[in-house]
Protein backbone atom coordinates (compact mmCIF):
# COMPACT_ATOMS: atom_id res chain seq x y z
CA UNK A 1 0.00 0.00 0.00
CA UNK A 2 1.46 3.03 -0.75
CA UNK A 3 2.20 5.55 1.86
CA UNK A 4 -0.54 8.12 0.37
CA UNK A 5 -3.45 5.47 0.79
CA UNK A 6 -2.36 4.97 3.93
CA UNK A 7 -1.77 8.14 5.11
CA UNK A 8 -5.82 8.89 3.66
CA UNK A 9 -7.39 5.83 5.63
CA UNK A 10 -5.89 6.86 8.54
CA UNK A 11 -7.33 10.17 8.25
CA UNK A 12 -10.67 8.73 7.85
CA UNK A 13 -10.63 6.31 10.52
CA UNK A 14 -9.45 9.42 12.56
CA UNK A 15 -12.18 11.72 11.19
CA UNK A 16 -14.88 9.00 11.88
CA UNK A 17 -13.49 8.17 15.22
CA UNK A 18 -13.66 11.80 16.09
CA UNK A 19 -17.43 12.31 14.88
CA UNK A 20 -18.75 9.24 16.91
CA UNK A 21 -16.72 10.99 20.15
CA UNK A 22 -18.33 14.15 19.98
CA UNK A 23 -21.78 12.62 18.67
CA UNK A 24 -21.53 10.33 21.95
CA UNK A 25 -21.05 13.91 24.25
CA UNK A 26 -23.92 15.37 22.58
CA UNK A 27 -25.91 12.46 23.71
CA UNK A 28 -25.20 12.96 26.94
CA UNK A 29 -27.81 13.44 29.81
CA UNK A 30 -27.87 16.92 31.49
CA UNK A 31 -26.41 16.84 34.51
CA UNK A 32 -27.72 14.63 37.24
CA UNK A 33 -26.56 17.11 39.81
CA UNK A 34 -27.86 20.25 42.02
CA UNK A 35 -26.42 23.30 42.21
CA UNK A 36 -26.92 24.45 45.65
CA UNK A 37 -28.38 27.98 46.83
CA UNK A 38 -25.88 29.83 47.52
CA UNK A 39 -24.26 28.99 44.37
CA UNK A 40 -26.96 31.85 42.91
CA UNK A 41 -25.58 34.07 45.19
CA UNK A 42 -24.18 36.32 42.43
CA UNK A 43 -27.49 36.92 40.84
CA UNK A 44 -28.18 40.64 41.93
CA UNK A 45 -32.03 40.93 41.88
CA UNK A 46 -33.87 38.97 44.79
CA UNK A 47 -36.73 37.81 42.31
CA UNK A 48 -34.14 36.99 39.41
CA UNK A 49 -32.22 34.75 42.29
CA UNK A 50 -35.48 32.73 43.41
CA UNK A 51 -36.88 32.20 39.87
CA UNK A 52 -33.05 31.15 38.84
CA UNK A 53 -32.98 28.80 41.82
CA UNK A 54 -37.04 27.03 40.66
CA UNK A 55 -35.23 26.75 37.57
CA UNK A 56 -32.65 24.51 39.00
CA UNK A 57 -35.61 22.98 41.15
CA UNK A 58 -37.22 22.41 37.31
CA UNK A 59 -34.56 19.64 37.13
CA UNK A 60 -36.08 17.63 39.90
CA UNK A 61 -39.76 18.62 38.96
CA UNK A 62 -39.92 17.68 34.81
CA UNK A 63 -37.69 14.77 35.47
CA UNK A 64 -39.39 10.96 34.80
CA UNK A 65 -39.29 10.21 38.25
CA UNK A 66 -41.85 12.75 39.15
CA UNK A 67 -43.85 13.72 35.78
CA UNK A 68 -44.57 9.84 35.56
CA UNK A 69 -46.79 10.10 38.53
CA UNK A 70 -48.13 13.37 37.73
CA UNK A 71 -49.08 12.60 34.30
CA UNK A 72 -51.90 14.72 32.40
CA UNK A 73 -54.61 12.40 32.61
CA UNK A 74 -56.10 9.21 34.08
CA UNK A 75 -53.21 7.25 33.79
CA UNK A 76 -49.64 7.06 34.99
CA UNK A 77 -46.44 6.64 32.72
CA UNK A 78 -43.20 4.32 33.65
CA UNK A 79 -39.75 4.12 32.99
CA UNK A 80 -37.14 7.01 31.75
CA UNK A 81 -39.06 6.70 28.77
CA UNK A 82 -41.80 7.84 30.46
CA UNK A 83 -43.92 5.12 28.35
CA UNK A 84 -47.82 4.62 29.79
CA UNK A 85 -47.57 1.94 32.42
CA UNK A 86 -48.63 -1.33 31.73
CA UNK A 87 -50.89 -3.08 32.55
CA UNK A 88 -53.14 -0.49 31.85
CA UNK A 89 -54.44 1.61 35.25
CA UNK A 90 -56.23 4.49 36.15
CA UNK A 91 -56.41 6.48 38.53
CA UNK A 92 -59.45 5.94 40.48
CA UNK A 93 -61.65 7.97 42.50
CA UNK A 94 -58.69 8.35 44.82
CA UNK A 95 -55.24 8.39 43.13
CA UNK A 96 -54.72 4.39 44.38
CA UNK A 97 -56.21 3.27 41.68
CA UNK A 98 -59.52 1.68 40.52
CA UNK A 99 -61.31 -0.84 43.43
CA UNK A 100 -60.23 -3.96 41.59
CA UNK A 101 -56.71 -2.70 40.61
CA UNK A 102 -55.67 -0.57 43.40
CA UNK A 103 -51.67 0.61 43.16
CA UNK A 104 -50.70 -1.59 46.32
CA UNK A 105 -51.71 -4.67 44.60
CA UNK A 106 -48.44 -5.03 42.89
CA UNK A 107 -46.69 -2.07 44.46
CA UNK A 108 -45.29 -2.81 47.96
CA UNK A 109 -44.01 -1.07 50.87
CA UNK A 110 -40.37 -1.04 49.58
CA UNK A 111 -38.56 -1.80 46.10
CA UNK A 112 -38.66 -5.31 45.25
CA UNK A 113 -36.02 -5.25 42.80
CA UNK A 114 -35.96 -9.31 41.41
CA UNK A 115 -39.52 -7.98 40.08
CA UNK A 116 -38.13 -4.55 38.81
CA UNK A 117 -41.47 -3.50 40.94
CA UNK A 118 -41.04 0.01 42.83
CA UNK A 119 -42.33 0.38 45.95
CA UNK A 120 -43.63 2.62 49.56
CA UNK A 121 -46.62 2.46 51.69
CA UNK A 122 -48.29 5.07 50.40
CA UNK A 123 -47.99 4.69 46.45
CA UNK A 124 -50.20 6.81 44.57
CA UNK A 125 -50.91 9.43 41.83
CA UNK A 126 -50.68 12.79 42.54
CA UNK A 127 -54.10 14.63 42.07
CA UNK A 128 -55.25 15.75 38.87
CA UNK A 129 -54.99 19.25 39.46
CA UNK A 130 -51.43 18.92 40.24
CA UNK A 131 -50.22 17.26 36.87
CA UNK A 132 -47.08 18.32 35.66
CA UNK A 133 -46.46 16.60 32.71
CA UNK A 134 -45.91 18.29 29.19
CA UNK A 135 -45.38 21.53 31.23
CA UNK A 136 -42.74 24.12 31.45
CA UNK A 137 -40.96 24.83 34.29
CA UNK A 138 -42.70 28.47 34.54
CA UNK A 139 -45.78 26.87 34.47
CA UNK A 140 -45.35 24.10 37.19
CA UNK A 141 -44.18 27.22 39.11
CA UNK A 142 -46.94 29.00 38.59
CA UNK A 143 -49.08 25.77 39.44
CA UNK A 144 -47.23 24.79 42.42
CA UNK A 145 -47.30 28.19 44.01
CA UNK A 146 -51.55 28.08 43.45
CA UNK A 147 -53.21 26.23 46.33
CA UNK A 148 -55.79 25.39 44.31
CA UNK A 149 -53.28 23.26 42.18
CA UNK A 150 -51.18 22.13 44.57
CA UNK A 151 -53.20 20.17 46.84
CA UNK A 152 -54.18 23.25 49.21
CA UNK A 153 -50.18 23.64 50.25
CA UNK A 154 -48.68 27.34 51.23
CA UNK A 155 -45.74 27.39 49.09
CA UNK A 156 -43.87 26.93 52.91
CA UNK A 157 -45.36 23.69 52.87
CA UNK A 158 -43.62 22.42 49.88
CA UNK A 159 -40.51 22.76 51.84
CA UNK A 160 -40.84 19.73 53.51
CA UNK A 161 -43.02 18.04 50.80
CA UNK A 162 -40.69 18.09 48.48
CA UNK A 163 -37.51 17.77 50.56
CA UNK A 164 -38.20 15.37 53.04
CA UNK A 165 -41.94 13.41 52.51
CA UNK A 166 -40.69 9.93 51.57
CA UNK A 167 -43.06 9.32 48.61
CA UNK A 168 -41.52 12.16 47.41
CA UNK A 169 -38.10 10.89 48.14
CA UNK A 170 -38.50 7.53 46.73
CA UNK A 171 -37.83 9.61 43.41
CA UNK A 172 -34.10 9.46 44.82
CA UNK A 173 -34.23 5.56 45.53
CA UNK A 174 -35.94 4.37 42.67
CA UNK A 175 -34.17 0.62 42.47
CA UNK A 176 -32.75 -1.27 39.71
CA UNK A 177 -33.36 -0.06 35.57
CA UNK A 178 -34.82 3.62 36.61
CA UNK A 179 -32.67 6.80 37.03
CA UNK A 180 -32.62 8.49 39.73
CA UNK A 181 -33.68 12.40 40.12
CA UNK A 182 -30.86 14.75 40.27
CA UNK A 183 -29.45 15.59 43.13
CA UNK A 184 -30.15 14.53 46.35
CA UNK A 185 -33.69 14.98 47.99
CA UNK A 186 -31.92 17.03 50.79
CA UNK A 187 -30.71 19.21 48.06
CA UNK A 188 -33.87 19.51 46.83
CA UNK A 189 -34.96 20.52 50.23
CA UNK A 190 -32.63 23.44 50.32
CA UNK A 191 -33.43 24.69 47.40
CA UNK A 192 -36.88 24.52 47.89
CA UNK A 193 -36.53 26.49 51.19
CA UNK A 194 -34.43 29.15 49.49
CA UNK A 195 -36.69 29.72 46.97
CA UNK A 196 -39.11 30.16 49.37
CA UNK A 197 -37.54 32.52 51.56
CA UNK A 198 -36.28 34.62 48.48
CA UNK A 199 -40.26 35.30 47.56
CA UNK A 200 -40.97 32.13 45.66
CA UNK A 201 -40.58 34.02 42.29
CA UNK A 202 -41.02 31.92 39.03
CA UNK A 203 -39.46 31.78 36.04
CA UNK A 204 -40.72 34.34 33.17
CA UNK A 205 -40.48 31.13 30.75
CA UNK B 1 -34.70 -15.26 55.04
CA UNK B 2 -37.98 -13.71 56.59
CA UNK B 3 -41.00 -16.17 57.92
CA UNK B 4 -44.04 -16.84 55.70
CA UNK B 5 -47.43 -17.78 56.59
CA UNK B 6 -50.35 -18.50 54.09
CA UNK B 7 -53.41 -19.87 53.74
CA UNK B 8 -53.32 -21.42 50.04
CA UNK B 9 -56.92 -22.70 48.35
CA UNK B 10 -58.22 -23.16 52.06
CA UNK B 11 -55.16 -25.11 53.27
CA UNK B 12 -52.83 -23.10 55.95
CA UNK B 13 -49.55 -24.13 55.68
CA UNK B 14 -46.81 -24.84 57.76
CA UNK B 15 -44.94 -21.75 58.43
CA UNK B 16 -41.56 -21.27 55.98
CA UNK B 17 -38.74 -19.75 55.89
CA UNK B 18 -38.59 -18.08 52.18
CA UNK B 19 -35.68 -15.43 50.88
CA UNK B 20 -36.60 -11.79 50.62
CA UNK B 21 -35.94 -12.32 47.19
CA UNK B 22 -38.39 -14.71 46.13
CA UNK B 23 -41.06 -13.86 43.62
CA UNK B 24 -44.58 -15.57 44.98
CA UNK B 25 -44.59 -16.96 41.23
CA UNK B 26 -41.52 -18.47 41.93
CA UNK B 27 -42.65 -19.50 45.74
CA UNK B 28 -45.84 -21.65 44.58
CA UNK B 29 -44.54 -22.55 40.97
CA UNK B 30 -41.10 -24.00 42.81
CA UNK B 31 -41.12 -24.57 46.25
CA UNK B 32 -44.83 -25.57 46.36
CA UNK B 33 -45.11 -27.61 42.80
CA UNK B 34 -48.18 -25.31 41.59
CA UNK B 35 -47.41 -24.86 38.52
CA UNK B 36 -50.96 -24.13 37.88
CA UNK B 37 -50.29 -20.44 38.25
CA UNK B 38 -48.23 -19.51 35.21
CA UNK B 39 -44.98 -17.40 34.44
CA UNK B 40 -45.66 -15.34 31.64
CA UNK B 41 -44.29 -11.48 30.37
CA UNK B 42 -42.89 -11.46 34.53
CA UNK B 43 -43.62 -7.87 34.32
CA UNK B 44 -47.61 -7.81 35.83
CA UNK B 45 -48.50 -6.95 31.88
CA UNK B 46 -49.97 -10.27 31.02
CA UNK B 47 -51.52 -11.20 34.29
CA UNK B 48 -51.10 -15.05 33.56
CA UNK B 49 -49.69 -15.36 36.95
CA UNK B 50 -52.96 -13.60 38.60
CA UNK B 51 -54.33 -15.10 41.74
CA UNK B 52 -56.92 -14.56 44.09
CA UNK B 53 -56.68 -12.96 47.61
CA UNK B 54 -59.27 -12.64 49.54
CA UNK B 55 -59.81 -10.34 52.29
CA UNK B 56 -61.17 -10.68 56.00
CA UNK B 57 -64.30 -9.30 54.90
CA UNK B 58 -65.18 -11.96 52.10
CA UNK B 59 -64.10 -9.70 48.96
CA UNK B 60 -61.45 -10.51 47.13
CA UNK B 61 -59.09 -9.50 44.31
CA UNK B 62 -56.71 -11.09 42.09
CA UNK B 63 -52.79 -9.98 41.94
CA UNK B 64 -50.00 -11.01 39.85
CA UNK B 65 -47.37 -12.89 41.55
CA UNK B 66 -44.37 -12.37 39.33
CA UNK B 67 -43.51 -9.45 40.24
CA UNK B 68 -44.56 -9.45 44.11
CA UNK B 69 -42.27 -10.96 46.97
CA UNK B 70 -43.58 -14.50 48.31
CA UNK B 71 -43.03 -12.50 51.65
CA UNK B 72 -45.19 -9.65 51.07
CA UNK B 73 -48.20 -12.63 50.99
CA UNK B 74 -47.84 -13.42 54.55
CA UNK B 75 -50.58 -13.65 56.77
CA UNK B 76 -53.26 -13.41 53.48
CA UNK B 77 -55.37 -16.21 52.61
CA UNK B 78 -55.13 -16.66 48.44
CA UNK B 79 -57.15 -19.28 45.61
CA UNK B 80 -55.16 -20.56 42.91
CA UNK B 81 -56.42 -22.00 39.73
CA UNK B 82 -55.91 -25.58 41.58
CA UNK B 83 -58.46 -24.81 43.83
CA UNK B 84 -61.48 -24.20 41.72
CA UNK B 85 -62.90 -27.58 41.45
CA UNK B 86 -64.09 -29.10 44.72
CA UNK B 87 -63.93 -33.50 44.87
CA UNK B 88 -63.38 -33.31 41.03
CA UNK B 89 -66.17 -31.37 40.33
CA UNK B 90 -65.65 -28.25 37.80
CA UNK B 91 -67.29 -25.23 38.70
CA UNK B 92 -70.18 -23.72 36.69
CA UNK B 93 -67.30 -20.84 34.93
CA UNK B 94 -64.94 -23.53 34.35
CA UNK B 95 -67.49 -25.68 32.28
CA UNK B 96 -68.02 -22.80 30.71
CA UNK B 97 -64.36 -22.19 29.82
CA UNK B 98 -64.51 -25.68 28.09
CA UNK B 99 -68.23 -25.36 26.31
CA UNK B 100 -67.18 -22.13 25.05
CA UNK B 101 -63.27 -23.44 23.88
CA UNK B 102 -62.60 -20.08 25.65
CA UNK B 103 -58.50 -21.04 25.42
CA UNK B 104 -55.85 -22.11 23.01
CA UNK B 105 -52.85 -22.65 23.99
CA UNK B 106 -54.70 -22.14 27.97
CA UNK B 107 -51.31 -20.55 28.91
CA UNK B 108 -52.98 -17.60 29.92
CA UNK B 109 -56.44 -19.40 31.54
CA UNK B 110 -55.78 -19.40 34.93
CA UNK B 111 -55.74 -16.07 35.11
CA UNK B 112 -58.62 -15.32 33.39
CA UNK B 113 -60.27 -17.97 35.49
CA UNK B 114 -59.55 -16.31 38.69
CA UNK B 115 -60.31 -12.84 37.09
CA UNK B 116 -63.72 -14.03 36.17
CA UNK B 117 -64.40 -16.14 39.52
CA UNK B 118 -63.58 -12.56 41.40
CA UNK B 119 -65.76 -11.17 38.96
CA UNK B 120 -68.55 -13.40 39.72
CA UNK B 121 -68.39 -13.28 43.72
CA UNK B 122 -68.13 -9.44 43.20
CA UNK B 123 -71.38 -9.35 41.00
CA UNK B 124 -73.41 -12.09 43.97
CA UNK B 125 -72.68 -9.33 46.38
CA UNK B 126 -73.99 -6.65 44.25
CA UNK B 127 -75.41 -7.30 41.24
CA UNK B 128 -75.59 -5.37 38.25
CA UNK B 129 -78.60 -4.76 35.33
CA UNK B 130 -78.01 -6.38 32.20
CA UNK B 131 -77.53 -3.45 30.52
CA UNK B 132 -74.58 -2.87 32.34
CA UNK B 133 -73.47 -7.00 32.05
CA UNK B 134 -71.52 -6.87 28.99
CA UNK B 135 -69.33 -3.44 30.22
CA UNK B 136 -68.95 -4.85 33.90
CA UNK B 137 -67.25 -7.97 32.75
CA UNK B 138 -65.13 -6.49 29.43
CA UNK B 139 -63.84 -4.04 32.36
CA UNK B 140 -63.24 -7.20 34.80
CA UNK B 141 -61.29 -8.97 32.20
CA UNK B 142 -59.40 -5.73 30.89
CA UNK B 143 -55.74 -5.86 31.51
CA UNK B 144 -55.63 -10.10 30.72
CA UNK B 145 -53.53 -10.64 27.92
CA UNK B 146 -54.58 -13.58 25.73
CA UNK B 147 -51.74 -14.20 22.43
CA UNK B 148 -54.56 -16.71 21.23
CA UNK B 149 -56.77 -13.82 20.75
CA UNK B 150 -59.30 -15.89 22.82
CA UNK B 151 -61.12 -12.63 24.44
CA UNK B 152 -64.60 -13.25 23.09
CA UNK B 153 -64.96 -16.30 23.90
CA UNK B 154 -63.78 -15.82 27.98
CA UNK B 155 -66.27 -13.04 27.34
CA UNK B 156 -69.31 -15.22 26.27
CA UNK B 157 -68.30 -18.05 28.36
CA UNK B 158 -68.64 -15.88 31.96
CA UNK B 159 -71.58 -14.43 30.46
CA UNK B 160 -73.47 -17.28 30.54
CA UNK B 161 -72.69 -17.99 33.69
CA UNK B 162 -74.42 -14.78 34.78
CA UNK B 163 -77.01 -15.01 32.78
CA UNK B 164 -77.52 -18.93 33.75
CA UNK B 165 -78.20 -17.84 37.18
CA UNK B 166 -79.71 -14.14 36.53
CA UNK B 167 -81.45 -13.97 39.99
CA UNK B 168 -77.74 -14.15 42.08
CA UNK B 169 -75.77 -12.07 39.63
CA UNK B 170 -78.15 -9.27 37.98
CA UNK B 171 -80.23 -6.92 39.94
Amino acid sequence: MKSETRFQILVSVAAIGLSMLTGYAASQPVSNTLASPESFAGIAGTAARSAAMFTELGKVLTHPRCTNCHPAGEHPHQTDASRLHQPPVTRGPDGHGTETMRCSICHGNANFDPGRMPGHPEWHLAPREMAWEGKTIAEICAQITDPARNGGRKVEDLIHHIGADTLVGWAWHPGFGRSPAPGTQQEAGALVEAWVKTGAACPAK
Amino acid sequence: MTRLAITINGRALAPTEVRDDLTMNDFLREHLGMTGTKFGCGAAQCLSCAVIIDNPDGTSYTSPTCVVSAISFDGKAIRTVEGHAKNGELTALQKAFIEHFAFQCGYCTAGFLNEAQVLLERLARKPVARDELEKTIAEALDGHICRCTGYVKYHEAVRDVVLADPKRYLA
